[in-house]
């Protein structure tokens, strides 16, 4: 576990919650001893952060013994909201207490880890029953225009889909809120051929596991789910391809992986430092969030300017059999941090100093009849250093890879060819 | 530590106590009339819980309305932690707002008085595109104006203090046990009395009574200071919410002042709408007269934009 100290801006933006572990150290003192070692204090606080990007403190109280005789520890939760789901708090612990049984000693971490994992009395490390939907298989027969077979990882207990088409280094394509994969059919042939082009569906959405609950779902946990995902493939020399959501999640895991990724193609979306909206963002936010459920494969359609099919209309639907399966693209309108306090917005205006420094070339997309997302082009071109002329797509909306597929691929292709390392 | 509610208790307040988690402790709850009902929430403060607004219960489900009362983390029957820590505005805050989560409220409508004010809507501003109306009574929401009450030695900084605070609140139970009945302008009788006050008769189960007086925020650093000032920074979002201010202007701790403050901070309040014969707790002095000027208020002003 590596101890770290978070700035004071990031604390403010956080709620501590005191009450995970609180201990009297003084029945096993060669324990208390050993963090003191491990910690280097006797009485005060450290902080640590999670595999799951919480930020947790650990406070060592001497009640007057000469050693650490009383220790708490804290979670910090984003303020004002509920604290992530249990399960992750969970395996967050399991983590500082096979820490606590590395530097103990008489103690052993695989005891620990079994005990934690397995047994009748084992803490309970999966999802609780029934957290987890996954669409049939059968909603995604016959799909107009996207026959590639899916694929699947695991990341954190999830099943994550994506398709791959190609070879050479990897064109990752994120779309974003309330799509999947398919918005992507019309891209992957033409830039198959020049890479392996790779579609994931993000966890809530097309073929990817779907948890029901709300506190399973946040800015951070999908960059985490995306960072895993990279990792899993050993992506490298990536070209990002984003839109929508697929911009603040893929560019701030550029942020946190730059040696990874070659390019960045940004369509439609941004970065948000929690500094201001569109109105026909706060428009759709607010309608989004007194909806119960959204009629995915008719937002879809009404949003293009292109005429969709029945089937392809349906396409977007698919991954939605009911209401209980729309969770995250219920909240994902409400996820975009608005405010500078807002979940997400502080680790994002950190994401943008690095991004800011980077040299990778950069291609801005922007359709010209999106009015939700137009003005984060200024915003992009002002975050990155090799920005190219941004292509400006005509006849095109939010969704403008359905649109303007083709058109934009060839943009991208030439583009790619000029900026060939 | 959801316990059952006892006999005595019942013909007084006869609704199915519901709980669910937030923040990893049980928050207890009644949620009563048409679960498609538009959802009203009965926030009460400090050191109160859900039986203070026993006479709103019948009036707004009949007329409709899907109502639910909380009790705060640390309230009511809720779970009653004893670390002040997690007792604070932005707890409670986030117990609510993962209430609100939980149980998918859409178009809702808060109703607070005293503490439930700020942590209303507090929650409500998290979840402001849900937001349909609320209702404010005996509260503040700001940081720029304190009361003679608030400010002033006896009593109230007085419990503030350390040591202080934890002798009478705790030993003598100033708030716990006598604050509903000794300001009451009806007179509570002895069923009553030890409605409120029953709830924080285990050992160590008062901790919430004694942090919030102690997180008031009366100046800058202050615990809480932070967060009523993002409370206060932020009400010009709820421009386009119906508001509705009922006050009892009888009411040492928030005197009229503190209606009119509000009003300047969200001008486009109705009222205050004044209630005589009522102090602090005035859903228990005047509870039926408050609960039908809500429901005339919610008729006339939110059901026929919606």
């Amino acid at each position: 576990m590596k101890f770290v100290t978070p700035s004071a801006e990031e604390l403010s933006y956080l709620r501590a919650d005191p009450v995970l572990i609180e201990q009297e150290l003084d029945c096993r003192p060669e324990t208390a001893e050993a963090m003191e070692r491990a910690v280097g204090f006797r009485a005060g606080r450290t902080y640590w952060r999670s595999t799951h990007d919480h930020l947790y403190a650990l406070e060592l109280a001497d009640l007057g013994r000469g050693r650490p005789s009383q220790a708490r520890v804290f979670g910090h939760w984003d303020r004002f909201e509920p604290r992530p789901s249990e399960h992750e708090i969970r395996l967050d612990l399991v983590d500082f207490c096979l820490w606590v049984a590395e530097v103990a000693p008489n103690m052993d971490p695989d005891m620990v880890d079994r005990l934690a994992r397995t047994g009748p009395n084992g803490v309970g490390l999966s999802r609780p029953q029934g957290a987890v939907l996954r669409t049939p298989d059968d909603r995604f027969a016959n799909l107009p225009g996207f026959p590639y077979e899916p694929r699947y990882l695991e990341i954190e207990g999830l099943r994550m889909a994506y398709v791959e088409h190609g070879a050479g280094d990897p064109i990752l394509m994120l779309h974003g809120e309330p799509t999947w994969g398919y918005l992507y059919r019309r891209m992957i042939p033409p830039l198959a051929e020049i890479g392996r082009a790779v579609v994931p569906d993000l966890i809530g959405f097309g073929r990817s596991d779907k948890p029901t609950r709300d506190n399973e779902y946040s800015y951070k946990s999908h960059v985490r789910w995306m960072r895993a995902f990279i990792k899993a493939l050993d992506l490298k020399r990536i070209t990002l391809v984003c839109q929508d959501w697929g911009g603040p999640i893929g560019l701030r895991v550029l942020a946190h992986m730059p040696e990874r990724f070659s390019r960045a193609v940004i369509m439609n979306t941004g970065i948000p430092d929690g500094s201001g909206f569109s109105k026909a963002f706060m428009a759709w936010r607010r309608l989004s969030q007194k909806a119960s459920e959204l009629d995915v494969a008719q937002l879809v359609r009404g949003a293009c300017h292109r005429k969709l099919t029945d089937d392809e209309a349906a396409a977007y639907g698919a991954p939605f059999p009911s209401r209980e399966y729309q969770a995250c693209a219920l909240l994902f309108p409400r996820l975009v941090p608005i405010r500078l306090d807002h979940p997400g917005a502080y680790d994002n205006r950190v994401a943008i100093e690095t991004l800011k420094t980077l040299d990778l070339p950069v291609l801005p997309v922007f359709a010209e009849g999106d009015a939700i997302t137009r003005q984060a082009e200024g915003a992009v071109r002002a975050i990155f250093k090799n920005t190219a002329p941004t292509v400006s797509v005509q006849n095109a909306g939010h969704f403008l890879q359905e649109d303007a597929g083709e058109e934009i691929a060839r943009h991208i292709r030439a583009w790619m060819e000029e900026t060939k390392a | 530590m959801l316990r059952s509610k006892p006999d005595w208790l019942k013909p007084m307040f006869p609704w199915e106590q519901k709980a669910l988690e937030v923040n990893g402790r049980t928050m207890a709850y009644i949620d009563e009339g048409d679960p498609q009902g538009r959802p009203v929430l009965l926030l009460s403060g400090n050191p109160t819980w859900g039986f203070l607004y026993r006479d709103f219960i019948p009036i707004l489900t009949e007329t409709g309305y899907r109502t639910i009362a909380p009790d705060w983390v640390g309230a009511g029957y809720s779970d009653h932690p004893r670390e002040d820590s997690a007792l604070t505005l932005a707890h409670h805050i986030a117990d609510l707002v993962s209430l609100l989560d939980q149980l998918r409220l859409r178009d809702f409508v808060i109703v607070g008085q005293d503490w439930g004010g700020p942590q209303g809507i507090g929650a409500a501003l998290q979840r402001v595109e849900r937001l349909a109306a609320a209702v404010l009574m005996n509260t503040w929401l700001f940081t720029d104006y304190i009361g003679q009450f608030h400010a002033s030695p006896w009593p109230w900084t007085t419990w503030h203090a350390p040591l202080v605070g934890q002798y009478f609140q705790k030993l003598v139970k100033v708030l716990s046990h006598r604050g509903p009945s000794s300001t009451s302008k009806r007179g509570l009788n002895e069923a009553e009395s030890r409605a409120y006050h029953h709830v924080f008769d285990e050992p160590e189960s008062d901790a919430a009574v004694l942090t919030w007086p102690r997180t008031i925020p009366l100046k800058e650093g202050d615990r809480g200071w932070a967060d009523m000032a993002a409370i206060q920074r932020r009400l010009p979002e709820l421009a386009e919410v119906p508001i509705l201010l009922l006050w009892a202007p009888e009411d040492i701790v928030f005197p009229i002042e503190y209606a009119h403050r509000l009003k300047e901070l969200l001008p486009h309040a109705e009222g205050p709408i004044e209630f005589s014969n009522a102090a602090h707790f005035l859903q228990d002095d005047r509870g039926p007269d408050i609960a039908k000027a809500i429901v005339d208020f919610l008729k006339n002003k939110v059901e026929v934009q919606s």
